[in-house]
């Protein structure tokens, strides 16, 4: 019985072509993480976000990434399944065949770091869609601007009583402002609740966005988060050293000639890639 | 030698299974595994009990009838031989054996260690053959054919459809099988004209029939008595994507 009709080959070769989309993926992950460790007061990283949060195609690519992340798991339970349904009497004593022990692991592997995307997603994505409430950033020169546009209306006499005395007390909150949530070199607003938001900047100013920088560093001081991080990743590269054998295989690349290159190409990114990740919350935790 | 035998006895394929254990002894290191069973054979009739029931034929390693799952491994503790093939020189004194059928959905059992592998014939009848084209026989060289693809294409060949491969497989994958019949048409002109047609038959065969899907471990390779290669799974893989992107069939 098959749980979807498709080919057990397509089935293989859609999972192995989107493990190949997210192959790319975390690469650029990767490079955007390692901007935390940049020593510019999350410059980079917070200009990172801001671009992968607010450009268009980047939101395409984001609809397209989330479904090729539920195609990868979705096909990886149905093949896992449809398998284990190929041999309803399993045999008394277990395999003695040497074989690539990965693969056997993929379905658990793949299952951890599923659970860890949960996780990961709780505390990042959901902010950024607002399920969540985290730490904002706001530029300066925005709620200067935003600001400037309110005073006018007061000079006008747009403004009611009652905006006009919260407009003071925000006007008298965003004078004594803690320095911690000020970041002067980088003209930003930072480390800051949504409450504040509205405090500072008023309960109509929408131009601030989800504060990564401080939330990562925060979740990277928590020795029990990064210790777990730390071990998803050691995961992640045992599922991706199987993983990328696999989908060349998959995808009909074997040949004598690369097929020495292609298993040097998997073990070193399969210990790279999960360093690259690992190297900022150890950079936070212990340098920064 | 002196050994016990764990034995899979199963009536028929609807009836319940049981391991059943029996002591051998004096047995010659020098008898192949099928001649130990043979003389376990002969005590059970002497004794009025029934023979355990197995597959076997040519007893060379050519006819890939023969087919246990010896303790944990298909075709038991050598590589690249067939169980007839095998040896009681690789066991020791005082050993007990595991002796299983082979467990997929497509190969029932038919009683004991015999299983049903006609899903193989099945496979094959959709596109494991080339159409024969009558006439006079072609001369042998009309057709140019380079040394290495004709090789290829005979080691793939040598597959003797044992189902050593699907019993391997943790998903009971028959992509090794499959694979091999494919690739020996594939590497020659005469297999070319029928190549997707072919392809796309046999697979889709082969996942009606039930076996599971190939995971790469790469089981099917190391158990293999004819060392059929897993660049031909990937052979499978590139003709079936040629055959359902380009192909009109």
């Amino acid at each position: 019985m098959k749980l979807v009709k498709l080919t057990s080959i397509t089935k293989k070769m859609a999972l192995a072509a989107a493990g190949l989309f997210l192959l790319v993926f975390l690469l650029l992950h990767a490079s955007i993480n390692l901007c935390i460790i940049r020593d510019d007061g999350g410059l980079w990283y917070r200009n990172a976000c801001h671009f992968m949060g607010t450009n268009y195609i980047v939101k395409v690519f984001e609809v397209i990434l989330l479904a090729i992340v539920a195609v990868h798991i979705i096909l990886a339970v149905i093949v896992t399944i449809e398998n284990y349904m190929a041999r309803p009497v399993r045999y008394a004593v277990s395999s003695k065949t040497k074989t690539h022990t990965g693969s056997k692991w993929m379905i658990w592997t793949g299952g951890l770091i599923a659970c860890f995307l949960v996780l990961h997603c709780m505390n990042f994505y959901a902010v950024k869609i607002g399920l969540v409430e985290g730490k904002y950033t706001a530029k300066i020169d925005k709620v200067d601007a935003f600001f400037q546009q309110k005073a006018m209306k007061m000079q006008n006499g747009e403004l009611n009583q009652k905006e006009t005395e919260e407009m003071t007390a925000q006007l008298q909150a965003i004078n004594s402002i803690p320095e911690n949530k000020v970041d002067v070199k980088n003209k930003e607003l930072v480390n800051l609740t949504k409450e504040e938001v509205f405090k500072y900047c008023g309960t109509d100013f929408e131009d601030y966005e989800p504060d990564f920088y401080t939330m990562a560093n925060e979740l990277f001081k928590k020795p029990i988060y990064t210790l777990i991080y730390l071990l998803v990743f050691v995961v992640l590269g045992y599922h991706l050293f199987h993983a990328i054998n696999s989908l060349c295989q998959t995808l009909g690349c074997n040949h004598k000639k690369y097929n020495g290159a292609i298993e040097t190409c998997a073990l070193g990114y399969a210990v790279i890639v999960p360093l690259l990740f690992a190297v900022v919350p150890i950079y936070v935790m212990f340098i920064k | 030698m002196k050994l016990t035998l764990k034995i899979w006895r199963q009536d028929n394929a609807k009836s319940k299974g049981r391991f059943e254990t029996y002591h051998l002894d004096n047995i010659s290191p020098d008898c192949s595994f099928l001649e130990m069973l043979d003389i376990l054979n002969e005590q059970l009739i002497n004794k009025i009990s029934h023979p355990v029931c197995f597959d076997n034929d040519c007893r060379e390693g050519i006819c890939g009838m023969c087919g246990l799952y010896i303790n944990g491994r298909p075709h038991g503790n050598d590589d690249a031989v067939t169980t007839c093939q095998l040896h009681m020189r690789h066991f020791s004194d005082g050993d007990t054996i595991t002796i299983e059928p082979w467990r997929a959905k497509p190969f029932p059992i038919i009683r004991d260690l015999v299983v049903d592998r006609s899903a193989f014939d099945k496979i094959i009848q959709e596109g494991g053959y080339i159409s024969v084209s009558t006439g006079g026989v072609p001369d042998g060289n009309a057709i140019p054919i380079p040394k290495n693809k004709a090789d290829e294409a005979m080691d793939s060949a040598a597959c003797i459809g044992c189902g050593a491969c699907v019993a391997a497989c943790k998903n009971a994958s028959a992509m090794l099988f499959v694979s091999a019949k494919v690739s020996q048409f594939a590497l020659l002109p005469q297999g070319k004209p029928e190549a997707a047609k072919r392809v796309m038959a046999m697979v889709k065969k082969m996942d009606e029939l039930g076996f599971g899907s190939c995971s790469n471990t790469y089981a099917c390779e190391a158990e293999c008595p004819k060392q059929i290669k897993r660049s031909n799974i990937a052979r499978l893989n590139r003709e079936f994507f040629k055959a359902k992107v380009v192909s009109e069939e």
